[in-house]
């Protein structure tokens, strides 16, 4: 087997251009939100046990999305898609509910108020990973469909 | 903190971030030259982290002492990251992933200097 036949499988291709920027981002924010929020669970639980947890929580959806946009693959595609959803979900929910009742959550998350706190970067990323997932797939069907006819 | 050094990184940081930028937008993949800007970045980023080291063993330790240390590490690894990333992906993806490195970096500069020095 030679090197082309890897670089070629279509499955390898989540990684590679724009994906590779997208595991960076993703790497980044896993271990940001998990450090933090692991770490202030760990000292400041009883302040804000729902908070905290949740910042973990997305800590490890992020990395989840990490490892299976960085991984060739079906399964990791599909871990990916299904990942970046509840980050989709997550950020929409937690945003609507920060802005709409302040109690809920007294200390910030990643996705609190829409991820503001962080650029937007947490509202925008789950948008660009669901397109980049899908052109993906897309680019796939249509070469298998391609190749094997 | 030594401040003229974190006013310094984030200006190399922002124009390293910047020409990154113009490189995906030109199509160019990480040259040589971007890694040497990154390196030059990396030195003074360990400057400054050797810093921070010395002045809390020297007894200057800020409250969330495992929040700055982690934070430490985090920046002190970003750089030689971002140029592995760069070297992965011989595309204008590779300065792309560089350029998002640029931005964060500065960021958290400012997080680990509210964390230093806490505005009561």
């Amino acid at each position: 087997m030679s090197d082309a036949d890897v670089t070629e499988r279509p499955d390898r291709t989540l990684r590679t251009g724009p994906g590779r920027l997208l595991v960076a981002v993703y790497a980044v924010f896993a271990l940001a939100a998990t450090a933090r929020g692991s770490y202030q669970l760990a000292t400041r639980f009883e302040e804000a046990p729902l908070a905290y947890g949740l910042s973990v929580f997305a800590g490890i959806v992020y990395l989840i999305a990490a490892i299976g946009l960085a991984r060739a693959g079906r399964t990791s595609r599909r871990v990916a898609l299904v990942s970046v959803s509840v980050e989709m979900a997550g950020v929409l929910v937690v945003g609507a509910l920060s802005e709409l009742t302040s109690g809920v959550f007294p200390e910030d998350t990643v996705w609190s108020h829409f991820g503001s706190g962080y650029m937007f970067i947490p509202l925008v990323l789950p948008v660009l990973g669901l397109w980049w997932i899908l052109k993906v797939h897309r680019a796939d069907r249509d070469q298998g469909s391609f190749s094997t006819t | 903190m030594v401040d003229w050094l974190t006013m310094t990184i984030q200006m190399v940081s922002l124009a390293m971030a910047v020409w990154c930028l113009v490189s995906t937008f030109r199509d160019q993949p990480m040259l040589v030259p971007h890694l040497v800007g990154m390196g030059v970045l990396w030195l003074l980023v360990l400057t400054q982290v050797g810093v921070l080291i010395a002045a809390m063993i020297g007894g200057d330790r800020p409250d969330e002492m495992v929040m700055v240390v982690s934070y430490l590490a985090t920046i002190a690894l970003l750089p030689p990251a971002c140029a592995v990333w760069g070297f992965m992906e011989r595309s204008k993806w590779g300065p792309a992933v560089i350029a998002f490195t640029c931005f964060i970096l500065p960021v958290l500069l400012v997080r680990i200097e509210q964390l230093w020095s806490p505005v009561v």
